[in-house]
């Protein structure tokens, strides 16, 4: 397209904008609202995977060692223990670097640590990995009847469902987003076919004179991506700032919940939300506009 | 290239079942102007329509000039109606549009840069007579006055043929004849002209070519003609 077309289309999309000013707001904030929706289901989405990545990665089954019990006495147990025939993996941590973990895991907690940097009454201890999660009850009793082990926990059936709930919720969350992006189209293509109505003489006009499909479909196009860009902006906003409070008030009420970090889940959404913003104004511009070109 | 418009045993059955044209011979050589006269509903439109393409053709064939209509594509119509300037009885002006970018809009949608708009816009409304009404939009002009500046957009892009569909339908007789006057005056500086209409005094005043029709056949062609009916 030569230049004074492009200059053209720049001059159509703005004044079309600004003619139907209300038309354009209430398009963006249908989009704006339907992206929300859109969005927050990918908030949710991203932090169940998140909780599921760290809860997998998490110490299956975790075992305490009397306290006086010898460095040497704890290294013959690990070695003997690796070699059970359900162990995966043993990692030893003496109770010093199992306060330093606490303290990392609980950074709000401040007052927690102190006491146990004061006196630490923690163990010194494995992570013990099982190959199944099936096989983890047998191997926390196996442990538990050694002499020198003070103590065994494992969440190895919450952490089970867990898994499954996840996968679950993974995939309704697809599907939902799927369904709300279809319909998140359907409106912006009725937006855009109203401003195409209102302009359908205009439309007949420029064919009649000879001028192309995409002559006058381009002015359209970039009108719905404009639509789709702010929508798409303010609804990220709203997103963005409900996502820190919600982080904010869930390090101070749940503070054991593994929240999705800020950067993360803003970044991934906002990609989503803006290329999907854009893509579905544009697209449903083109079709809304297709059917006023058969002239 | 041959610079004609011939339409070839050309019939149109609308999808309702009226027959538009039945086995229409005709053919319009460059220069011409040619008045098509009828009955309501004999024909008139549908040839005008099929000519631009807004109706395409079930049998025969139409050649403009090195265009075959029957086999051009949705994409090459913008090539076919460069060449043909459309004027319409309701003139199809938009309101929201002053004269001047009514006009300059043909030039832009063709894709034509602005200093050749800046050039030919003022130059048409100057053959039309429209030159101090360039900043008026069409509901402060008259019926005539909109007419003319259909005729100036139709006129822009410089088309080989002038294609009019009751273009004095909406006008009083007298304005009726300045509008008839300046088709002449187009047609003197080398345009074709192609008009379907109704006024009885206009194509006898006239004197030019007269094809009339009578559902959907070409009755009678002849150069030089009248009218024939009673208007």
């Amino acid at each position: 397209m030569k230049l004074s077309g492009g200059l053209y289309v720049l001059r159509e999309t703005g004044r079309s904008l600004w003619r139907n000013a209300w038309m354009s707001v209430a398009s963006i904030s249908t989009v704006a609202i339907s992206l929300l929706v859109l969005a927050s289901f990918l908030v949710i989405s991203i932090n169940l995977n998140h909780v599921t990545a760290v809860l997998q990665s998490e110490v299956e089954v975790r075992v305490f060692m009397k306290s006086g019990t010898s460095r040497a006495a704890e290294m013959q147990l690990m070695d003997t223990a690796r070699h059970w025939p359900d162990v995966r993996r043993v990692t030893f941590f003496t109770k010093r670097q199992a306060a330093r973990a606490l303290q990392s895991e609980f950074p709000a907690q401040q007052g927690l640590f102190a006491l146990v940097q004061h006196s630490n009454p923690l163990f010194d201890g494995y992570d013990v990995f099982a190959t199944t999660p099936q096989k983890i009850p047998q191997l926390a009793a196996r442990f538990r009847a050694q002499a020198i082990v003070h103590n065994v926990i494992y969440q190895g059936q919450v952490v089970h469902r867990l898994v499954r709930l996840s996968k679950i919720m993974q995939w309704t969350g697809w599907i939902i987003e799927s369904l709300l992006s279809v319909a998140t189209l359907f409106i912006i293509m009725n937006t855009i076919r109203l401003a195409v109505f209102a302009r359908r003489r205009e439309i007949h006009v420029m064919k009649l004179v000879g001028a192309t499909d995409w002559f006058i479909r381009w002015p359209f196009v970039l009108e719905g991506l404009v639509l789709g860009l702010i929508g798409a902006a303010l609804s990220l906003t709203v997103v963005a700032n409900g996502y820190r409070w919600i982080v904010n008030e869930a390090s101070v009420a749940v503070p054991f919940w593994p929240m999705a970090p800020f950067q993360q889940v803003v970044s991934q959404t906002a990609l989503f939300i803006m290329v999907g913003g854009v893509l579905i104004g544009a697209l449903a511009s083109a079709v809304a506009v297709h059917r006023f070109l058969r002239v | 290239m041959k610079q004609t418009i011939r339409f070839e045993g050309v019939s149109k059955q609308y999808a309702n079942g009226h027959q538009g044209l039945v086995e229409v011979n005709l053919e319009i050589r460059r220069g011409e102007f040619v008045f098509l006269v009828g009955p309501s509903g004999a024909g008139k439109s549908t040839l005008v329509r099929l000519l631009y393409g807004e109706e395409r053709l079930n049998a025969g064939e139409i050649y403009v000039d090195q265009f075959r209509l029957r086999v051009l594509t949705h994409r090459q119509m913008p090539r076919l109606r460069r060449q043909l300037g459309i004027v319409f009885q309701d003139g199809k002006l938009l309101p929201s549009r002053t004269v001047y970018q009514n006009v300059a809009f043909a030039m832009e949608v063709v894709g034509a840069s602005s200093r050749d708009i800046k050039k030919r816009v003022p130059h048409v409304l100057e053959l039309v007579g429209l030159s101090r009404r360039r900043d008026n939009f069409p509901h402060q002009l008259s019926g005539g006055e909109q007419q003319r500046v259909g005729i100036a957009r139709a006129l822009v892009n410089r088309p080989s043929y002038i294609v009019a569909d009751e273009p004095t339908g909406n006008l009083d007789p007298e304005t009726g004849q300045d509008i008839m006057k300046l088709f002449v005056e187009i047609n003197r500086i080398g345009a074709t002209i192609i008009m379907a209409t109704h006024a009885k005094d206009l194509v006898d005043r006239f004197q030019k070519r007269v094809v009339a029709i009578e559902a959907g056949r070409i009755v009678r062609d002849q150069l030089r003609g009248a009218y024939g009916y009673e208007a």
